[in-house]
């Protein structure tokens, strides 16, 4: 396989978007991808489009046929990548292997959605149609019920307490301050979200126990990766960031039907593999983008893919390993807590973060001598999880 | 009682539900359809405060139960104070309404 630089990395601001079309937000993040690489007008030969449902969200399908048309990129091949919350990793994994195999030299990876088009009820649903119809859908649950009915047991098993879960928020919310393109910039308190005789108004029950900052918001925007071979990018002006190892892995599709629920074996499979190839450890990342859509997760996963021992997720947070300036700083972006998680355009947005992080362009939420990067994009709740290993070479 | 089927593989004996054309153990593909046994514990719960278009209520408890028989199934809780472990009655009842038209599925009282 041929080594796959990310040469452009552009997003547009992750927040409610009202005046914008999903096609709209996903060639403006393609443009500022394209201009960061600087590769001028040369051809690009695929687009790979992350996207779960714009059918459903937005009463538009074919969106990458669209897309292209939008940039003027014809007569690249285009498709668009479904893969529920993960579709921006599905995308990411799909242009990795075009460009890897010699199939393109040019490939445009973005990763778009537009949630807020539909109420918030509606929203909730439409995410909600990834679980099994028979076994899951028909009894209302959610997204973050199925996240509420892991956290239980998490919690029970490995002592995670409900200030370790805010304490994620906290963390993540405060990186987001840092992060223009983050959608809630706002600083929260363990008091006036946790301790505070009234913080159950400020941070309602979502689905027991998790409350309102627990889960990420509801939110649309755009993400976009230009990728291509070393030998093109060589004559670029920005520093080398290649994409070294792709894992991804499946689980079953309920989440009842898990030997032991707390165990997210597509995170562990997905990682392994994603350092394998990229000959690879866990104590070599030096800078990790995790999917806290749930702050829960966030903990969960800095165990299972491979950061810290079972149980001990929680006590690196305590200890600070895990803020900026930490031994390992996971989702200096603010995370999809902070930054949002428009949710096709996530697993894009993780890979522009590292390449950010890993060129030095982070600006204020920058970790410093970052050369190793890992991300993890979660799909459904953990049935198809897809994680990516990310080097700086020059 | 009407209730939800289950699958037992005829090779290995693991017990599944939903259903799947492979056994998750062994692939086999033939099944001995099961029905859950009428009592079970609570292995975990939520309480859903902001539940999907299309469901007007709020606090709805959700539950997944471990049969006696070893089936393992979610559904909705009518329990006060649900804890975790506690033996569970199950009945069937409608859960939802889909385009006008009511379905069916899983509730537990406690036992």
């Amino acid at each position: 396989m041929r080594p796959v630089v990310v040469a452009g990395a552009g997003m547009i601001p992750f927040e409610r978007r009202d005046e914008d079309t999903l096609v709209d937000m996903m060639a403006v993040a393609s443009l500022k991808a394209m201009d960061d690489a600087g590769l001028g007008d040369r051809a690009v030969d695929a687009v790979y489009v992350g996207n779960m449902a714009s059918g459903l969200f937005n009463h538009q399908v074919s969106v990458a046929s669209a897309l292209v048309d939008r940039l003027s990129l014809m007569p690249a091949a285009a498709d668009r990548i479904e893969n529920g919350p993960a579709s921006g990793g599905s995308a990411m994994k799909n242009g990795f292997l075009a460009v890897a195999s010699g199939y393109a030299d040019v490939v445009l990876v973005v990763g778009g959605e537009k949630m807020r088009e539909v109420i918030g009820p509606k929203a909730t649903d439409i995410v909600a149609a990834m679980t099994h119809p028979q076994a899951e859908y028909i009894y209302g649950v959610t997204l973050p019920a199925l996240a509420g009915l892991f956290t239980r047991l998490y919690m029970e098993k490995y002592g995670v307490t409900r200030e370790h879960l805010t304490m994620v928020a906290i963390k993540n919310q405060e990186n987001g301050l840092l992060n223009p393109y983050a959608h809630i910039r706002m600083k929260i308190t363990m008091e006036g979200v946790l301790k505070h005789p009234q913080a159950h108004i400020n941070s309602p029950v979502v689905a027991d126990p998790l409350h309102l900052y627990d889960c990420c918001p509801v939110s649309d925007g755009s993400a976009a990766v230009l990728l291509t071979t070393e030998e093109i990018a060589k004559d670029l002006k920005k520093p080398i960031v290649t994409i070294d190892g792709v894992g991804q892995a499946t689980d079953t599709h309920t989440v009842h039907e898990r030997s032991d629920p707390t165990e997210l074996k597509a995170v562990i499979e997905s990682s392994k593999k994603a350092f394998s190839m990229a000959n690879a450890k866990p104590k070599d990342v030096d800078v990790a983008e995790l999917h806290d859509a749930f702050t829960v997760l966030e903990i969960a996963e800095s165990e299972q893919a491979g950061f810290f021992p079972l149980g001990e997720g929680a006590k690196a947070l305590e200890r600070g390993d895990t803020r900026i300036g930490g031994k390992l700083p996971i989702n200096p972006s603010g995370g999809l807590k902070a930054r949002g998680h428009p949710v096709g355009a996530t697993g894009v947005a993780q890979i522009v973060e590292l390449t950010w992080q890993l060129r030095g362009e982070a600006g204020e939420r920058q970790v410093k001598k970052a050369k190793t990067g890992f991300s993890l994009n979660f799909g459904g709740f953990g049935n198809n999880v897809l994680a990516f290993v990310m080097r700086r070479k020059s | 009682m009407n209730t939800i089927t289950a699958y037992k593989c005829k090779q290995c004996g693991l017990v599944m539900y939903p259903h799947h054309f492979r056994c998750l153990k062994c692939h086999a593909r033939e099944f001995e359809e099961i029905t859950p046994s009428e009592k079970g514990k609570l292995l975990t719960y939520t309480i859903v405060e902001q539940l999907p278009w299309g469901i007007d209520e709020r606090g709805r408890v959700l539950g997944v139960v471990e049969f006696d028989n070893g089936v393992k199934a979610l559904g909705v809780l009518h329990v006060e104070n649900p804890k975790m472990g506690m033996k569970l009655k199950a009945g069937w009842d409608c859960v939802r309404v889909i385009g006008g038209e009511e379905v069916y599925g899983l509730t537990f009282q406690a036992a």
